[in-house]
């Protein structure tokens, strides 16, 4: 009994210590097999961050990259070192292989440069594509650059995908402008795998295109069908396209359509009025601000019963879609609520408060006037000016209960000079109440 | 005055305007057309319960809307975007309550006790219409002529008539334009775009010697407008538009409303201002730190600022904004009306907000804010001598204090898109003197193998009504939508919504829409 407890505490003991040597040495190749760095395959080793100042021109910090939408996602298989090419070993520049740049007028060219243009250095042989020939050295085997290349697998490299750009532009006039490369790219020098992150951000676009959009000199403008592809059917911009909707960024009005922007939206339309309008067409406005279905969005389901408390609190501008006194008070009338329905639909339940509250003293939260006050769109949505001139006219029932605000009468000369219409609904010609407007 | 034409400037109008269209329309340029007819027809099949239970109306309603466009029918060269190009728009719209029954809209029925002055149970509107050049002179001058939209700080409005505006090289641009605004019971017209505060409309339709019938019911004139407005363009940092509009009233305006029906009402003739006002808007933005919007109206007739708003911005990363606002409004109405004249008080809205973009397809934003009113506090007292007292003349105002009551409240929502999937949520809380109302929803659709739409939204709102605390109430309540999608613009759908709750127990309300679109 006691031999085999000293056993197993023999073989505890052992496993002690050949556990951890056998852990240790399951994890030195992977260590170390970590520790070598694969260079070419991301912007910079190990997918290391990019400093900002190396991206381009525009880039945030931290970065999210250049919009999706305008540059779709790509599929790189090419292992390649820019900051080497460019660097003094090699000592090529960005028109040794992209030339094609220099020539080209649309986002539609391919600026990638064919391999040929490796050839010489890397000692293989493009020139057929349907049978490339590798070169003596490793830098010359088919794996060095293309990624996944497997010998015997038919001479196959994986196939480099690289959407066209959703946007115009002519590397050509850039260039014969001597903007650089770098004002754009960001610089290339000091990355290795140039990804969509090298692509430019329209922010950086702005530091040139900032000009009047007509009647200027030179082409840096700045209307949005200068660099985006003018929309079908009159929309001055296409915004959709198959890797997504184009949005407004945050940095321009701040027009970025967040979850409130539907609350935000006027302050810029009133600002800009040609702004919504580079994608929006009046149909979308109409839809909501002239429009004859409720937007569930805006207004909530069972809208009908709710909204009278909504009209009351102010809690969504009604002015701003309905003019009052024909959409609101139409229904009103019709469903015989409002002061002017037709005697056979009008409602014989008094729908404010009652009299007691509504229009006797003392005047406090509840009363009419106080209401009025508070939020007279509420009122104009039911009642006809008839409904208060009955009380509050010069000569009518009420008269005596001045409606009007404090110090009125130092102002009014200037509304009874450009229209008396109104003073004369209460007020008759000879009234004397009139000649402190006069 | 009433603005009319003699037949024979009838005629030479139409001659014109008939010459100027087959012109437009044989223009041998226009080989580069691009065309496009869009079509819309919903129907909605509901019932609107009085608050007292005595109507129902039985709306079953069809709207249609046929839209025509035109596009580049000026030759130009694909590769020039800057190069001058008219474009042709129009949109008519149908739109029809066959749930009304005919004495709603016939003052000579049944001596118009049912009658409702200025329904229509078929309108037929000319949404707009209007022909657009854009970068003529070298990109110096567009123009637009017809029925259009001027969209600024003095609100959405329209107008038949004409637009030029001229940029210049110094960063801005100048615009003016003139025409007649768009006011209800003229013919293709809405009430839409006119001032509020008159009850103004057709009374074509009245039997003779009625003038009577409805006193308070205006008859509509025209409202010759023009207006003008500067506006800086190409710097995208900083934005900024003054305008200034101004619209007349013509015709007669009934002034004795109140008079008893027998009596002849008096009227008010001649040309006189309907609005007038001045605004300014402006915007400013640095993309790394934030931005500042502010705005302001001066209606010139009311001499008052009637609306203004500011708002700042602070950009915290590049997920986070967080935002001031200030707005403010006064209740201001066309100048015909008595009411610009009432004690409408301001009315203040401060909030504070914050929106996270969490990525690109997860957001939130929420808002905390006051409402804050004015009114006049003074205890109120009926003056000695002054009551009901017929003929008397008003004294001055009685209650020269203000006090400031506010309302406080909260948005949160949500939006996540991916793919074919949009997920929604939305919460709000408004609490105040009047009433408060809390509540929320959440909405979703989705587009299965780009075809078959499905959505929703699932809402529970509770309001508490002060003044008449016998119509609070909870609500919940849902919608369900099927639709089919032909082609990218095209698309069919229906949506059942239920609402049920203590007042009307269960609402039923059912849509059908149809949307499509026609490119050459």
């Amino acid at each position: 009994m006691i031999s085999r407890s000293r056993a197993a505490l023999r073989l505890l003991r052992r496993l002690f210590v050949v556990l951890p040597v056998l852990a240790f040495l399951a994890v030195v190749p992977f260590a170390l097999a970590g520790g070598t760095t694969v260079h070419g395959l991301a912007p910079l080793p190990d997918d290391q961050k990019v400093p900002l100042k190396v991206l381009p021109p525009g880039a945030f910090d931290p970065d999210q990259g250049p919009s999706d939408v305008v540059f779709p996602h790509q599929s790189l298989t090419l292992r390649f070192n820019h900051a080497k090419h460019l660097g003094k070993d090699v000592g090529a520049t960005c028109k040794t292989c992209h030339g094609a740049a220099y020539k080209s007028s649309s986002s539609s060219d391919s600026l990638i440069p064919a391999g040929l243009v490796c050839d010489a250095c890397h000692s293989t042989d493009h020139t057929d594509r349907a049978s490339v020939k590798p070169g003596d050295e490793d830098m010359g085997q088919c794996g060095f650059c293309h990624q996944g290349y497997k010998t015997g697998d038919g001479n196959k490299v994986a196939e480099l995908e690289m959407p066209r750009a959703n946007l115009l532009f002519n590397h050509k006039a850039h260039l014969d402008r001597n903007i650089a490369c770098a004002q754009c790219h960001g610089q290339i020098d000091q990355i290795e795998l140039a990804t969509r992150d090298q692509l430019p951000r329209m922010r950086g676009c702005f530091h040139c295109h900032q000009g009047p959009d007509s009647a200027s000199s030179g082409d840096a403008k700045s209307a949005c069908d200068t660099c985006h592809i003018r929309g079908e059917r009159g929309s001055n911009i296409k915004t959709v396209f198959a890797s997504g909707a184009l949005q407004p960024p945050r940095w321009l009005h701040n027009a970025e359509h967040t979850p409130d922007f539907i609350e935000r939206h006027r302050w810029i339309a009133a600002d800009d009025s040609a702004f919504c309008a580079n994608c929006h067409k009046e149909d979308f406005c109409t839809d909501c601000h002239d429009g004859r279905v409720r937007p569930r969005n805006i207004h909530p389901n069972d809208w009908l019963n709710m909204h009278p408390i909504e009209a009351r609190m102010a809690t969504q501008s009604c002015r701003s879609c309905h003019q009052e006194q024909s959409f609101c008070l139409d229904c009103h009338m019709r469903v015989g609520v409002s002061e002017s329905s037709p005697p056979d639909a009008k409602e014989a339940q008094r729908f404010h408060p009652p009299k007691s509250i509504w229009s006797d003293p003392p005047r406090k939260p509840g009363h009419h006037s106080f209401e009025a006050e508070r939020n007279l769109n509420a009122c104009v949505s039911c009642h006809t000016e008839r409904d208060c001139v009955q009380c509050h006219g010069a000569s009518g029932v009420g008269a005596g209960f001045d409606p009007h605000q404090d110090g009125f009468t130092a102002g009014c000369s200037t509304q009874f000079r450009r229209n008396p219409r109104p003073c004369f609904v209460c007020h008759e010609k000879g009234d004397t109440a009139l000649s402190a407007c006069k | 005055m009433i603005v009319s034409f003699s037949p024979a400037r009838r005629r030479r109008v139409g001659t014109f305007f008939s010459a100027g269209l087959v012109a437009f329309l044989c223009a041998p340029s226009a080989h580069a057309l691009d065309g496009e007819v869009t079509g819309d027809v919903q129907g909605q099949f509901y019932d609107v319960r009085s608050p007292g239970g005595t109507n129902v109306l039985e709306r079953r309603r069809v709207t249609a809307m046929v839209g025509v466009s035109g596009y580049d029918l000026l030759e130009a060269p694909p590769s020039d975007p800057r190069a001058p190009n008219i474009t042709l728009r129009a949109r008519v719209r149908y739109d029809a309550d066959y749930g009304a029954n005919s004495e709603t809209s016939d003052p000579t029925a049944n001596s118009a006790a049912g009658f409702v002055p200025g329904f229509s149970p078929g309108n037929v509107d000319l949404m707009y219409a209007y022909v657009e050049g854009r970068r003529f002179f070298k990109g110096l001058m567009g123009f637009k002529l017809g029925r259009q939209y001027v969209t600024d700080v003095l609100g959405w409005w329209s107008f038949d008539g004409g637009q030029v505006s001229v940029a210049t090289p110094f960063f801005v641009k100048a615009e003016v334009y003139g025409g007649l605004e768009q006011r209800g019971g003229m013919p293709l017209s809405t009430s839409r775009f006119q001032g509020d505060g008159v009850w103004v409309g057709d009374r074509s339709g009245f039997p003779a010697g009625s003038q009577s019938l409805y006193p308070q019911f205006q008859p509509v004139a025209a409202g010759p407008a023009f207006g003008a407005a500067i506006e800086s363009t190409g710097v995208t940092w900083i934005h900024g538009r003054l305008t200034y509009r101004r619209v007349y009233n013509t015709g007669g305006s009934n002034v004795t409303e109140y008079t008893p029906a027998l009596t002849t009402p008096a009227t008010y003739e001649g040309w006189r201002i309907s609005s007038e006002k001045l605004g300014y808007a402006m915007d400013a933005n640095l993309s790394s730190v934030g931005g500042l919007k502010g705005g302001l109206v001066y209606d010139l007739y009311r001499a008052d600022i009637t609306q203004g708003f500011a708002s700042l911005e602070g950009y915290i990363g590049t997920k986070v904004t967080i935002g001031a606002d200030f707005d403010y409004y006064v209740p201001s109405f066309d100048a015909d009306s008595i009411w610009n004249f009432f004690a409408a008080e301001p009315r203040s809205d401060a909030a504070l907000r914050a929106e996270v973009t969490v990525d690109r397809h997860l957001s939130f934003s929420a808002n905390g804010h006051l409402r804050i009113f004015t009114v006049q506090t003074a205890p109120f007292a009926y003056p000695a001598g002054n009551v009901s007292s017929l003929g008397a003349t008003p004294t001055s105002n009685y209650f020269p204090t203000n006090g400031h009551p506010f309302d406080e409240g909260g948005n949160l929502s949500a939006r996540w898109r991916k793919g074919n999937t949009t997920l929604g949520f939305r919460g709000a809380g408004d609490f105040g003197d009047e009433g408060d109302r809390v509540g929320g929803d959440v909405s979703g659709e989705h587009v299965i193998e780009t075809r078959y739409i499905v959505g929703g939204r699932v809402g529970v709102w509770q309001w508490d009504d002060k003044l008449r605390p016998d119509r609070s109430t909870t609500s919940g309540n849902y919608v369900a939508s099927l639709g089919y999608r032909f082609a990218a613009e095209s698309r069919a759908m229906v949506d059942w919504e239920h609402d049920i709750n203590s007042l009307v127990g269960q609402r039923f309300r059912v849509m059908v829409s149809l949307k499509f679109g026609v490119t050459k």
